[in-house]
């Protein structure tokens, strides 16, 4: 031990002696990578291009979008189609970083058990997603999809929704004062046949109505007119939206 | 030479005795051990979902994608975590000769309120609550509830640092001081999030889309990086040397592992996200560092194995011994094959399917849960004054049993795994995409169900351990026999 | 004795959790938040007990304790 004591100059084994020394420089070693990778993506503005069409969601596929959250779709459904020649056939065009800007928390998803959803709006009629997420079986015989019939019996909660939007707007969805003042009306609206949507469609053009019952939209209603907005919000044969990829 | 002193060599015989604090150390083996049983059964009940999905049951409860995270949260944290804060805490009082900074009681109110942390996380994914964040689930509430605990930990374990009668902070230290900063650091990061109302559990993330997936890929890979690997490389750095009573192999082979490992960890997030939306060059740096990162790892997986050098013929008397050393050996593994996972064109075809669960579980099972079992076999008997454990052969039993388990999970996820990057890559002669979906899935049914049976047969294995736990702690206690063990790590 | 002004430092902090408890579990809009409500009232009250029964086992134990063992 005493020939390091006699050593004047900085050694490991200064570090190795002294606690705080060696929180610090590990402290500066594993911010730097951090600091590198994240810090860039919030000021460089090519990040996030915004595109025509990408809008908000409207309360009611918010509602629908939570409901997926929480049953943790996104650990078997990707919502990323990859820039890879199959991926772009079989889902549809490669996801733009403007589609998911309005995502708090971002669906990417890493694992694929079930195909990937990005672009599943529109696919399939709202019939077959009620047959198909009450009993998925039925439609797909090998599908590994847990039956979710239970969310066609569960109203969804409706007198908080504006906090739901104003939340949002805190994180940077510019929802505005009249979106939030219409928020009831809106989630309604969306899911009961018959209802002036007017107002509904001039906040949230493509907003897919959903059938509802006639009583208070279920936790079912709320998830397909959610499932069925993804990726359709952008119109790649608009010429002006080809331009803005890179 | 510095490493004199890591090695212990010039410890003088006769050191005063300090009182440690053993007992919070023993309620964390205890809560690993049971930690560990209760991941193994959800995971294996998963793949039987997985393999027949009847098993969901239909009830919003039983469903995968609520179970899903009990699984990794359970394996992670409950059991990575319950070994990580246990022997934490007893290397730290070892290796710097002092007792626990903080009296009992703080120990313990770590102790119990990381466990309540757990039980209440496992709860409300069931009941429907969830960030979506994965290996970060918890809603804000919980995450305020883990941070105070994790603090208290930090101060706890610094404190000791701080107070050591040692000279020099032994290596093993070094790698959970890292792990204990990272993830503070990672998990106030990641978990930025804000709340509907303070009465409610539901919140929204701070960050969306590409900056959000780019956040929690940070945190989500050095939750690997720091919470299972330079955690689970303390645990390596003191129970090997310790276990094969050699020093390490290499003092300037620690000092590289550790600066290299943890400054190249950090940047490798990016590669969960190749061929997204996120900008090239972070995918790009993301590739980069992950292939750099082979480098210091097998620097540690050598460290570790040649500890044992001039050792080796303990491998054959000691089965714990041969649980850490087959865990460097899959360290090994696991951080060859990350790397290859993260070329482009290999992640092209590997993202998305199960060669990923499958390299997840070779780490897992191999690297932290064989590193885990190794500790645990040598800490047993010494936490509660056993000669030995009850039965050693019950330990070569569970650790072959174990070592198929894994050979069959990891084996069929990378069967299955390349087969679905295959076929849904695959085109006819027309030049259409050859198979639907679908088709994909019915095609690896037969692995999947492999998959449960290497499940299966390491669920056994633990079940053994806790058998033998159980027989080791209840059985009777040897009279006081003063063996002298020679020190081969600092400060014993 | 310094340790044992710390474990009363510790023990005294369970007053505000427990209270912290009672009021989330009173005014919690979600299953989530009264479960998480109730279980810090109950763990409060349960780990302020356990640190009362640990300093009277410590306080009988003293005469005949080892040096060196702190089993439970």
């Amino acid at each position: 031990m005493s020939d390091i004591t006699k050593k004047p100059r900085f050694t490991h084994g200064t570090i190795e002696r002294n606690a705080f020394i060696l929180l610090v420089l590990a402290l500066i070693a594993i911010s730097i990578g951090g600091i590198v990778e994240i810090i860039p993506l919030f000021t460089i503005e090519t990040t996030v291009e915004h595109v025509k069409g990408v809008r908000p969601y409207a309360p009611l596929e918010l509602v629908g979008r939570n409901i997926y959250v929480r049953e943790g779709c996104y650990l078997c459904h990707s919502q990323q189609i990859r820039s890879l020649r199959d991926e772009v056939e079989r889902y549809g065009h490669f996801s733009l970083a403007a589609e998911s800007m309005y995502d708090h928390p971002f669906q990417w998803g890493s694992k694929r058990i079930g195909p990937d959803l990005a672009r599943v709006g529109g696919k399939y009629s709202n019939d077959w997603h009620y047959q198909h997420l009450q009993n998925p079986q039925a439609l797909v015989p090998e599908s590994l999809m847990p039956r979710y019939a239970f969310l066609a019996t569960r109203p969804i909660q409706i007198d908080n929704i504006a906090d739901h939007l104003r939340t949002n707007v805190i994180v940077g969805v510019p929802y505005t004062s009249e979106d939030i003042a219409h928020a009831q009306d809106d989630l309604l609206a969306q899911a009961t046949p018959g209802a002036d949507v007017t107002g509904l469609m001039q906040r949230y053009p493509k907003a897919n109505l959903v059938p509802g019952n006639g009583r208070t939209p279920t936790e079912l209603d709320a998830l397909i007119a959610y499932l069925q907005v993804l990726g359709t919000m952008v119109d790649f044969a608009d010429p002006s939206t080809e331009n803005l990829q890179q | 030479m510095s490493d004199a002193v890591l090695h212990g060599a010039t410890l003088p015989a006769r050191l005063p005795r300090v009182d440690y604090n053993e007992a919070v150390v023993r309620k964390f083996m205890i809560a690993a051990m049971f930690w560990a049983v209760v991941a193994f059964c959800v995971g294996c009940y998963l793949a039987a979902e997985m393999s027949w999905p009847a098993f969901n049951l239909g009830y919003e409860f039983t469903n995968f994608g609520r179970l899903r995270p009990v699984h990794t949260s359970a394996a992670i944290f409950a059991f990575g975590g319950s070994m990580l804060f246990g022997t934490a805490m007893y290397v730290v009082q070892r290796t710097c000769r002092a007792r626990l900074f903080g009296g009992s009681a703080l120990a313990d109110f770590i102790f119990w309120g990381y466990q309540f942390f757990i039980v209440m996380a496992a709860l409300s994914y069931v009941m429907g609550f969830s960030k979506s964040r994965e290996y970060a689930e918890p809603e804000w509430h919980l995450d305020l509830w883990l941070t105070l605990i994790w603090v208290l930990f930090a101060v706890v374990f610094i404190g000791t640092l701080i107070k050591r009668a040692e000279p020099h902070i032994y290596v093993a230290n070094w790698f959970y001081l890292a792990f204990i900063l990272t993830v503070a650091v990672l998990h106030l990061g990641n978990n930025l999030t804000v709340p509907v109302s303070f009465w409610g559990a539901k919140s929204y993330a701070l960050f969306s889309g590409t900056q959000d997936a780019m956040i929690q890929w940070w945190y989500g890979h050095n939750a690997v990086g720091f919470f299972l690997t330079a955690g689970f490389l303390g645990m390596m750095y003191y129970f090997i040397p310790k276990a094969a009573n050699r020093p390490v192999y290499s003092y300037r082979l620690s000092i590289f592992h550790f600066w290299s490992l943890i400054f190249l960890y950090i940047w490798a997030g990016p590669h969960h996200l190749e061929y997204t939306a996120l900008p090239d060059w972070t995918q790009t740096l993301g590739m980069a560092f992950s292939i750099m990162l082979w480098m210091p790892s097998w620097g540690g997986m050598i460290n570790g194995l040649m500890t044992l050098s001039g050792a080796w013929d303990k491998l054959r008397t000691d089965p714990g011994l041969r649980f850490s050393v087959t865990a460097v050996g899959f360290y090994g593994m696991s951080t060859f094959e990350g790397p290859v996972m993260s070329i482009r064109p290999v992640n092209a075809l590997s993202h998305y399917t199960d060669w990923g669960i499958g390299h997840v579980h070779s780490g897992s099972l191999g690297w932290v849960a064989f590193i885990s079992f190794g500790a645990l076999y040598y800490l047993i008997p010494v936490l509660w004054g056993r000669e030995r454990m009850y039965s050693v052969k019950l330990i070569s039993w569970h650790y072959w049993i174990a070592t198929l388990g894994i050979v069959f999970y990891i084996t069929s996820m990378w069967v299955a795994g390349i087969m679905e990057g295959l076929m849904w890559r695959a085109y006819d002669s027309q030049g259409f995409l050859q198979y639907s979906f679908i088709e994909s899935i019915a095609a690896v049914h037969p692995f999947l169900v492999i998959r449960l049976v290497g499940g299966l047969c390491f669920l056994t294995g633990a079940l053994l351990m806790a058998f033998n736990m159980i027989m080791t702690i209840i059985g009777p206690r040897p009279a006081l026999n003063a063996m002298p063990q020679a020190a081969f790590v600092a400060g014993e | 004795m310094k340790t044992e002004t710390a474990n009363t430092v510790v023990g005294i902090c369970m007053i505000p959790l427990g209270l912290l408890g009672l009021l989330i579990a009173s005014r919690a809009l979600d299953a989530e938040m009264s479960v998480f409500g109730y279980g810090l009232i109950l763990f409060a009250a349960l780990f302020g007990f356990s640190l009362i029964k640990d300093h009277y086992d410590r306080l009988e134990a003293a005469p005949a304790r080892m040096p060196g063992a702190d089993h439970e």
